[in-house]
């Protein structure tokens, strides 16, 4: 008895794309990509008005029926409360007594927005917590650096929505619930808002077409009622941080009689904002308040404050109308800290306090006795330039600096560091 | 353009002439005796940005064409004593307003009233209250806005009224 043939290689995937191997990592970039095409490293915000958004496409794009030769039209528009909102979004198809001509289909969004049912997006981290998205390189225009991009869990939402279908033909009917039909078969269909591919579920299918009525108008009315499962970003939640690696985030203190470096940037939240400057910019902003600046720099070179440059206290503002203003490509660093008042406090809770010294260089010494224990170096500039290289200088005492280099004969070197 | 049919019902009783002597009787009570003015703005649904989702505009973003003044007799029902949830957060605002104006005479002004449409109403010298159209009465099929079954005359305009942050002629 022969044995019976069989078909081998059949692709059940049929003539689809499928992604296996390497390409899914390939599909994951692309879809990434997708995320992040607005070149910012960080995805999009969606909020309500893009998921309604994304619902309208949807439909307009799914739900075309074609009726006696032509598309049942459909209201494009979220209807609200607003009255000539609502006649705006159909006089195109409005009778001369003003009312919508059938058939037609309109989308009705249930005003309230519950939280999400979509299980892996569902809220399982507690308190909005930040985590980290991704790492971009960055450069100052004297070291790299890296920004860490933080972003907060999704919050899942659940949006209900009722596509209703108005006409006076039975047929109509019929062409709508096989289109609906067939893209739910799995009960569930996608759209993409924002390069996300957002699920959307068929919860239920109701008629309320008037059928009793015997003596008033009577036309076919049927309500399908969908649940998006969609969720939201925020982009004003998001945080861009500097990463540990950036020189000036770097501490040096004693410990004993041996030194150790540590870093304290969970105490002590210093930060370096890079602009570079626009043609006749005077007004630099970080974008946050300053509460205490320690220095601001153009290409490296202190600058001295009310002699080149301005800042009120509290403000985000450098602005340098005093003597000149930077010339256009000029590199603008503004060192501060930016805590939510104007106190300071390292991992111990201690208050720290900002020291400001200066020193002329005698041509022997290069040992330089601070009158306060240091904490933490904030910058040291010889004749006004920043020593940005720790290995310039060393702690040789609880107050004291060696500068490893020695400066010219009379050089002026400035110290801001905490106590 | 459509055909025009004559109209030449109660043709041995009452004509067009009779019709257009009973509506300059009635304008000349109605505009004339009575004087009751309201103003009405138009929204210009092509100028007015609303935003793509939900055909909606902001705090004073609704554009409307020259406000047009205009002759209806008024009716305004009494305030209602309300609450947004059982028994808290009081308001009180002035029941809907029905105005009954006239086709010829806005026809004769050039204007249609839609539904969506605004019209303000003086209270006093002092205050002018916005309403917005709910019902503008295009549909005059029935009997009693048609003098004696001949033509329809008369428009009945439901308005409700509107809050500040909706529309405030501005």
């Amino acid at each position: 008895m022969g044995i019976p043939k069989r078909k081998n290689m059949i692709n059940v995937y049929g003539k689809k794309d499928t992604y296996q191997g390497e390409h899914v990592g390939k599909r994951r970039q692309e879809l990434l990509d997708m995320i992040t095409k607005s070149d910012s490293f960080l995805p999009d915000s969606i909020l309500h008005d893009d998921l309604d958004k994304g619902m309208l496409d949807y439909v307009k794009k799914t739900f075309m029926v074609v009726s006696d030769g032509t598309q049942i039209p459909i209201i494009e528009k979220i209807l609200t409360i607003q009255r000539w909102g609502e006649f705006s979004a159909n006089w195109e198809f409005s009778d001369g007594d003003g009312n919508v001509k059938l058939p037609f289909i309109a989308i009705i969004r249930k005003p309230d927005v519950q939280f999400g049912t979509n299980p892996s997006i569902q809220r399982t981290i507690p308190e909005r917590h930040q985590y980290k998205y991704d790492t971009v390189p960055t450069w100052d225009g004297n070291a790299m650096g890296a920004d860490i991009y933080k972003i907060p869990q999704p919050i899942a939402c659940d949006i209900t929505y009722d596509i209703t279908i108005v006409c006076n033909k039975f047929r109509d009917l019929n062409k709508f619930n096989k289109i609906v039909l067939q893209h739910f078969t799995s009960r569930q269909a996608y759209t993409k808002v924002k390069g996300h591919f957002i699920p959307i579920i068929l919860n239920s299918i109701e008629d309320n077409t008037p059928m009793e009525t015997m003596d008033g108008r009577r036309f076919y009315m049927q309500t399908y009622k969908f649940i998006m499962l969609g969720f939201l970003i925020d982009s004003d939640e998001f945080e861009v941080k500097p990463a540990i690696s950036r020189a000036f985030l770097v501490n040096e203190s004693l410990g004993g009689a041996t030194f150790k470096k540590r870093y304290i940037t969970k105490t002590i939240d210093v930060v370096i904002s890079t602009i570079v400057a626009g043609e006749n910019q005077t007004i630099f902003t970080v974008g946050e308040s300053i509460n205490v600046l320690f220095n601001v720099a153009i290409n490296g070179i202190v600058q001295e404050k009310d002699v080149h440059y301005r800042h009120l206290g509290g403000t985000s503002n450098i602005i340098f109308d005093l003597a000149g203003t930077p010339l256009m490509g000029d590199v603008v660093t503004i060192n501060y800290y930016k805590g939510k008042n104007d106190k300071m406090y390292d991992q111990f809770d201690n208050e720290l306090q900002v020291g400001r010294e200066t020193f002329t260089y005698n041509g022997n010494d290069l040992s330089f006795t601070l009158s306060q224990k240091i904490n933490t170096v904030i910058s040291i500039t010889t004749n006004g330039l920043i020593e940005f290289d720790e290995e310039n200088y060393q702690l040789t005492d609880k107050n004291e600096v060696t500068l490893t280099g020695a400066p010219v004969n009379g050089s002026r070197i400035d110290f801001v560091y905490l106590y | 353009m459509n055909n025009k049919l004559p109209i030449t019902r109660l043709g041995k009783f009452f004509s067009q002439d009779d019709f257009d002597i009973n509506i300059q009787m009635g304008q000349e009570y109605l505009h004339g005796d009575l004087n009751m003015k309201l103003v009405l703005y138009r929204v210009d649904r092509q100028k007015t940005d609303n935003d793509d989702v939900y055909a909606e505009a902001g705090m004073d973003e609704i554009k409307f064409f020259p406000p047009v003044e205009f002759n209806a007799l008024v009716k305004i029902d009494e305030p209602k004593n309300s609450t947004y949830t059982k028994g808290l957060m009081r308001y009180n605002e002035p029941g809907n307003m029905i105005l009954s104006v006239y086709i010829t005479h806005l026809n004769e002004l050039g204007i249609d009233i839609r539904y969506g449409d605004y019209i303000g109403y003086a209270d006093s010298e002092e205050k002018l209250r916005y309403y917005t159209v709910t019902n503008d009465g295009r549909v005059t099929s029935d009997n009693k806005h048609k003098m004696f079954g001949y033509k329809p005359h008369y428009r009945n305009i439901v308005c409700a009224p509107t809050q500040e942050g909706e529309f405030r002629g501005v």
